[in-house]
Parts: C-alpha cells; sequence; structure tokens
C-alpha cells in the first residue's frame, strides 16, 4: 500500500510547529507497512488532481499568507476537484480560512477564497487563543480531540458541517460552538500546530480517508498509543474548567 | 519640572530603600518614578552625553552587558540596565541611576516606541528579530513594523544592525547613517535549513527570497530575484570562525583592519552578541585591542549556561525559551560530546509561553544523531516533548518522561555516565538550580560581578 501526501507551501504556511502532523501521519503510515510519499508544492507549481490521497495546509503570518492565498486561489479548482474525486485534506488555521468563502478584513475589503467549504472569516479584534478541547462525533464519544488555538478571524458557517463542538475553547468564531469545517474527506481547523500529535485517533481517521480512495475500507493495525493518550488526556483534564458548560 | 524633581527623588529613594532591603535595583524605582512623572525618562535623558539602545528578539542582555563592560574599559562611566529589566520601568530605573556619561540600555522590542518618543538616542542596536514568544508578538513583521516607526522618532540615530536578518536590514531602507555586521559563511553554514522560516520575504517587493547560505533559524546571506534587494555588505565582519566546546575564536574585519576575538562563551549565537557590541563599540572608535580584551575575559551571566559540579558528576544548566533556542542549544551542547544524559523540562506558564507547539519547529537532529544514554523529559509538558522525540525517531528505551521536577533530576543524576545536561524553559530555570545547590552542587561558572 502506498499513501502519496502533498504538502502545499511548506516554506510559508508553516507556523506553530505544523508541519509535525506531516511527520507524524508519515511515521503512523510507516509503523504499519504502508509506503509514504511526500511531495512539496508551492507557488506556480501545477497541481495534478488525480495523484495525491492526502493534503496538508498550515498557517502562516499574514505576509506569507497573502502571498501563499494568491496562488492557492488558481490552484483552487484543482484542489476542489481532487476533493470531489475523494482525496483528504486537513487544512489549519490560515489554510483552513483561506479554503471558505471569502475573508473580510477588519477595513470591509474582501477576499475571495477557494469555496471549498461553505463558510466565511471575519477580522475580529482580539485574538482567541488558549487550550481546547473539542468532541467530534466521527471519533467516538469517548476521547476529545485537543489543542492549541491562536486566531484573530472569526469563521461562520454557511451550511457546512463543523468538524466538532466545542467542550472548552472558542472555536471557530467564541460564539455559536462550533470548531472547524468538514466537506467530504477534507477537515479544517483552528486547533493549530502540531494537532496531531496529541489525537492520534484523529490522525488515523484522518488516514482512513486518504486510503480510501484507491484501497476502499482499510482497517489499520493498532500501535501503541499509550504516551499520546495518556498526553490527552492529561492535557484534557488539566484545561477542563471546573465550571461553565460541559 | 517640579514634578520630575519629585519623580527622581522618591525613585531614588526607592531605590535606597529596595537596595538596603537587599532585593537589589530592579525595576520598582522606575516604577514608581514613571507613576508620578510619565516623562520621567526623558528629562533623565537629557544628563547623559549619549544613549545606546540595544533591541531585538535575542541577544539583548549580553550585547548590553559586554558593550558596557567594554565601554568601561575604555575609561567612559556608564549607566546600564544590567539585570535585564528591560521594559519602560527597568529603563528609568537604570537612567536614575544618573552616574555616566553614557547610558547602554536594553529595550524590549515590543515596547521600544515608548522608550524612543522621550530618549533622544544616539545609537540604536538591533540584535534580530527570531521567533520568540508567539503568544506575545504573533507575528515579526508586525513587529519590525512597529520597530520601525518607533525608529522614526530618532531620525539622525545611528542604527547598528544585523545584516544577515532581512527583517532587521528592512529597518535600515531609506535611513542615513547604518551600520550593519554579519558573519561571512562558516564550515557551519548550510545550503538548506531544517529549521522553520520566518523573515524570508522580501521587505521591498514581498516574495520569498532566496538564499545562498543559511547560519541559522532565518539568518543568512540572502537575495531577493525579483527586485535584487539583498544583504547588504557588512562594515562589520565576523570571519574564520572556529567554534569548540570551550568557546570560540575568530576575526572581525572593520573599515580599516581587522582584530583577532577568543572568547569563553560557547555558541554561533554569542559570536553575534560580540559581533554587535564590538560593531557598536568600533563606531565609537574604542581602541580594538581593548575590546579583545574584555571579550576574552567575558562570561555569560546566571541562567544562560551554567555549568555545576555535583560529586563525580558535571551537571550543565541551560535556558531554552524558543525554537531557535533550543536547536542551537543542542547543536552547541551536543557537538563532539560523548556519553551523556538529558533532561528536557518544558513548562507552559506565561513566562514560558502558553503554547508549546514551538517545540515541533526546533531542530532536534543534534540531539537524536548524539550517544544519548538516557533522555528525560520533564515538566508540565513533558508528554509533549516526549511524543516530539518519539516520532523523530529517538531510541524509545532510552526515554523517560517524569513530569516532577524533583523526580526527574533524580532520575538524572542516577544515570551512568558522568555528563548531565539540563535544558529548561524559563518558570523551571530558577527550581533546577535550587535542587542542584540543595543537593549540593556547586557552581562552576563565575557570576557576572555587579555592575551598577
Ligand atoms: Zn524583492
Amino acid at each position: 500500500m502506498k499513501l502519496r501526501l502533498c504538502h502545499l507551501y511548506p516554506e510559508l504556511l508553516n507556523l506553530y510547529g505544523d508541519r509535525g502532523n506531516v511527520l507524524i501521519l508519515r511515521r503512523r503510515a510507516e509503523w504499519r507497512g504502508i509506503a509514504v510519499e511526500v511531495t512539496r508544492l508551492s507557488l506556480g507549481d501545477k497541481l495534478d488532481p488525480g495523484v495525491y490521497d492526502l493534503y496538508f495546509l498550515g498557517g502562516g503570518p499574514d505576509q506569507e499568507q497573502g502571498v501563499a492565498s494568491s496562488d492557492l486561489f488558481q490552484k483552487g479548482p484543482w484542489l476542489k476537484e481532487a476533493v470531489e474525486g475523494g482525496a483528504a485534506l486537513l487544512a489549519i488555521c490560515g489554510g483552513y480560512q483561506l479554503l471558505g468563502e471569502y475573508y473580510r478584513a477588519s477595513n470591509g475589503e474582501t477576499l475571495p477564497g477557494v469555496g471549498l467549504w461553505a463558510a466565511y472569516t471575519e477580522a475580529g479584534i482580539k485574538r482567541l487563543k488558549g487550550n481546547i478541547a473539542i468532541q467530534v462525533e466521527e471519533l467516538g464519544l469517548e476521547r476529545p480531540v485537543i489543542g492549541f488555538e491562536n486566531h484573530g478571524g472569526r469563521t461562520f458557517l454557511q451550511g457546512a458541517r463543523p468538524l466538532g463542538q466545542v467542550i472548552y475553547g472558542d472555536g471557530n468564531n467564541g460564539t455559536d460552538g462550533t470548531e472547524g469545517a468538514r466537506y467530504k474527506s477534507a477537515i479544517g481547523t483552528y486547533l493549530h500546530g502540531p494537532l496531531l500529535s496529541k489525537n492520534p485517533h484523529l490522525a488515523d481517521y484522518l488516514l482512513e480517508l486518504a486510503l480510501r480512495r484507491r484501497y476502499g475500507e482499510v482497517e489499520l493495525a493498532p500501535l501503541d498509543d499509550s504516551l499520546e493518550i495518556a498526553v490527552n488526556e492529561g492535557v484534557f483534564r488539566r484545561f477542563l474548567p471546573t465550571k461553565g458548560k460541559w | 519640572m517640579l514634578r520630575s524633581f519629585c519623580a527622581l527623588i522618591v525613585g531614588r529613594l526607592v531605590g535606597l530603600v529596595a537596595r538596603w532591603l537587599g532585593r537589589g535595583a530592579t525595576s520598582l524605582p522606575g516604577y514608581v518614578a514613571l507613576k508620578i512623572d510619565p516623562l520621567l525618562m526623558g528629562h533623565l535623558a537629557a544628563g547623559y552625553e549619549k544613549i545606546i539602545l540595544v533591541t531585538g528578539t535575542n541577544g539583548k542582555t549580553t550585547t548590553t552587558n559586554l558593550l558596557a563592560s567594554i565601554l568601561r574599559a575604555a575609561g567612559i562611566r556608564v549607566v546600564h540596565n544590567s539585570e535585564g529589566a528591560n521594559m519602560p520601568a527597568g529603563v528609568a530605573t537604570a537612567l536614575l541611576g544618573q552616574q555616566g556619561e553614557v547610558a547602554v540600555l536594553e529595550v524590549d522590542e515590543g515596547t521600544l516606541g515608548l522608550v524612543t518618543s522621550q530618549v533622544p538616542a544616539g545609537t540604536v542596536i538591533v540584535t534580530n528579530l527570531l521567533r520568540d514568544q508567539l503568544d506575545r508578538y504573533h507575528e515579526l513583521e508586525q513587529l519590525a513594523a512597529a520597530i520601525n516607526r518607533a525608529l522614526a522618532a530618532l531620525p539622525a540615530a545611528t542604527l547598528i544592525l544585523n545584516a544577515d536578518d532581512s527583517l532587521v536590514t528592512s529597518l535600515g531602507q531609506g535611513r542615513e547613517g547604518v551600520r550593519y555586521f554579519g558573519l561571512a559563511r562558516t564550515p557551519w553554514s548550510q545550503a538548506t535549513t531544517s529549521e522553520v522560516l520566518e523573515g524570508h520575504i522580501c521587505p521591498r517587493c514581498h516574495r520569498p527570497l532566496q538564499f545562498n547560505f543559511y547560519h541559522y533559524s532565518h539568518l543568512g546571506d540572502y537575495f531577493c530575484p525579483r527586485c535584487a534587494y539583498q544583504r547588504p555588505r557588512p562594515d562589520y565582519e565576523v570571519v574564520d570562525v572556529e567554534l569548540n566546546t570551550g568557546g570560540a575564536r575568530f576575526n572581525v574585519l572593520y573599515p580599516g583592519g581587522q582584530v583577532a576575538f577568543k572568547t569563553p562563551m560557547p555558541g554561533i549565537y554569542n559570536v553575534y552578541n560580540i559581533l554587535a557590541a564590538a560593531s557598536a563599540a568600533l563606531d565609537l572608535k574604542v581602541n580594538p585591542a581593548t575590546i579583545a580584551g574584555v571579550v576574552a575575559a567575558f562570561l555569560p551571566g546566571q541562567g544562560r549556561a551554567e555549568t555545576f559540579r555535583l560529586q563525580d558528576k558535571q551537571v550543565t544548566l541551560m535556558l531554552v525559551k524558543n525554537p531557535t533556542g533550543l536547536s542551537v542549544a543542542l547543536q552547541t551542547l551536543v557537538a563532539g560530546r560523548e556519553q551523556a544524559s538529558y533532561l528536557l523540562a518544558i513548562n507552559d506558564l506565561a513566562a514560558d509561553g502558553r503554547d508549546v507547539s514551538w517545540l515541533w519547529d526546533a531542530d532536534l537532529s543534534p540531539l537524536l544523531q548524539a550517544p544519548y544514554q538516557r533522555i528525560i523529559c520533564a515538566g508540565l509538558r513533558a508528554g509533549d516533548m516526549a511524543i516530539c522525540l518519539k516520532y523523530q525517531g529517538v531510541r524509545m528505551a532510552a526515554l523517560e518522561v517524569i513530569p516532577g521536577q524533583e523526580e526527574s533530576l533524580d532520575s538524572l543524576l542516577t544515570a551512568p555516565g558522568d555528563d548531565c545536561l539540563i535544558l529548561c524553559t524559563y518558570t523551571n530555570l530558577a527550581l533546577y538550580r535550587r535542587l542542584l545547590k540543595e543537593r549540593g552542587a556547586t557552581s562552576e561558572v563565575t557570576p557576572l560581578p555587579s555592575l551598577s
């Protein structure tokens, strides 16, 4: 079995340890005997929608994100075609915003997005920042997905399915309790940085989505995740508010 | 004037009381005095012949302390904020000393504008703009823009800028009186970098920069293929660097000559700190031999890299606060080392930075390729560190996760071999030092003499 992973704009969209996710996906596949080929595509590179099983897109500082966004807008139709064809995708923070319908800056200027999911983002004043935990239905109810968020934009879903419901933290906009967006096998989220490091269940779910395109339903062999699970549980409990929403 | 006179008297009184209480005058006198007179810094600054500001994300404290020592050795009376108290209250506290001809002031890069709006500095040194505490300054370009606005208040000041940092050189655009310092290619310079980069966008046309080589992080020899923006030719340039575990040797080329340096401080980042201080001193026409003499004897203050002896063990304690710091610390400490055991203590309290995602941006390869006996992960985020090592291929049998600081240190001290290294984030540092002292460790680094 072989997984073809496409890392988009690795040199531009690389804030907060995002690249760790690519390493984690690669290792978790290789430990199960699945070969992994990582292709890095950036400005001006052609994207062949039929080739890759899994796309990864991180977040970046304003200027880098601006440079990437105009190029991503060009690649947008190919990326949509890939997802329609069953490819999986993980987009974090800035990457998540760029794949929405548009971004409205604080001066009212509107920048068009790729439109992969029905959602838009508005600039906010205060950054939404801190530890976050969400419940992702597809991953069962016993283990949350945990991470750290740090974003100025507020994303509002316009019919897109959220990735999950906020247990604590802010999520898409700090008001409606949703976090992230889904479209087919594509996932967007504000849980930034090495999100998959503390969420091996989410990493494996993404691998299964990615392999499905070429190999149908695949059951991944179990791995020793005792370290990851201990950290997931420890961090989840440590930041769980003693009062409030649960 | 009466207001600032009151502020001055009260500030000095608080300083006396604080010293009398044995706490050292850090920022309290300035804090109190600024409450009485918010414009006090400007009034105090008028009493100095020259004011030099040192800012940037990394290396400010070492650069400031070293430059102050060099100027003192040149016979100049110098006031400086030696404790790294670099917020406005700390700057005001240093100026309250009022016993010098020259003030060398370390200024926090985020609050530079508050200082430059009042203090008519003649020279500003910018060390670098590396990724640091993104919780606080979430983007470096915004930080560079803020520094640029702060510098606009000082149109006649001489800027001494790091040529190897494109974000720093962007501050020199359109200004007169800019001097650059930089490092020529070294044997460790690399064609590519395994670290995550920032500051690799052309400051003029905003397209990605290309690099002939990298020193570390985004420092190196860059150029823009589109608009020809490029690393300026350094006025002060380090050549022929030799690094070893006991420090470094190198030459500095300056307009009209060259001077050889030898330092007991390890690591390429200290070469930058020395170069920044030496460039400012050379620009002020200090005798090169005087500068080299101070550098040869200068040791870092507590907490940067401290060595302890505990029975038959040598324990090195080092602060790491961001991915570049961790990458460089590993590169420096691990190079040439035989069997050793390591303790990585990571906390996520406010002073450490709440977000530990940065661990994944560090280059851990020097450690993973070294002959390590044991790697212990400790602190509130011990598990995050351990997962990061796991996916980067650590030998799992050598990995231990012991969150408790005390327990982790005991485990480190029972590891085989006599060479132990502790790398820790800010809030772990004083704790491990205390635990070591409690177990009878003696510090082998002479702390800096008090310079106040
Ligand atoms: Zn350019």
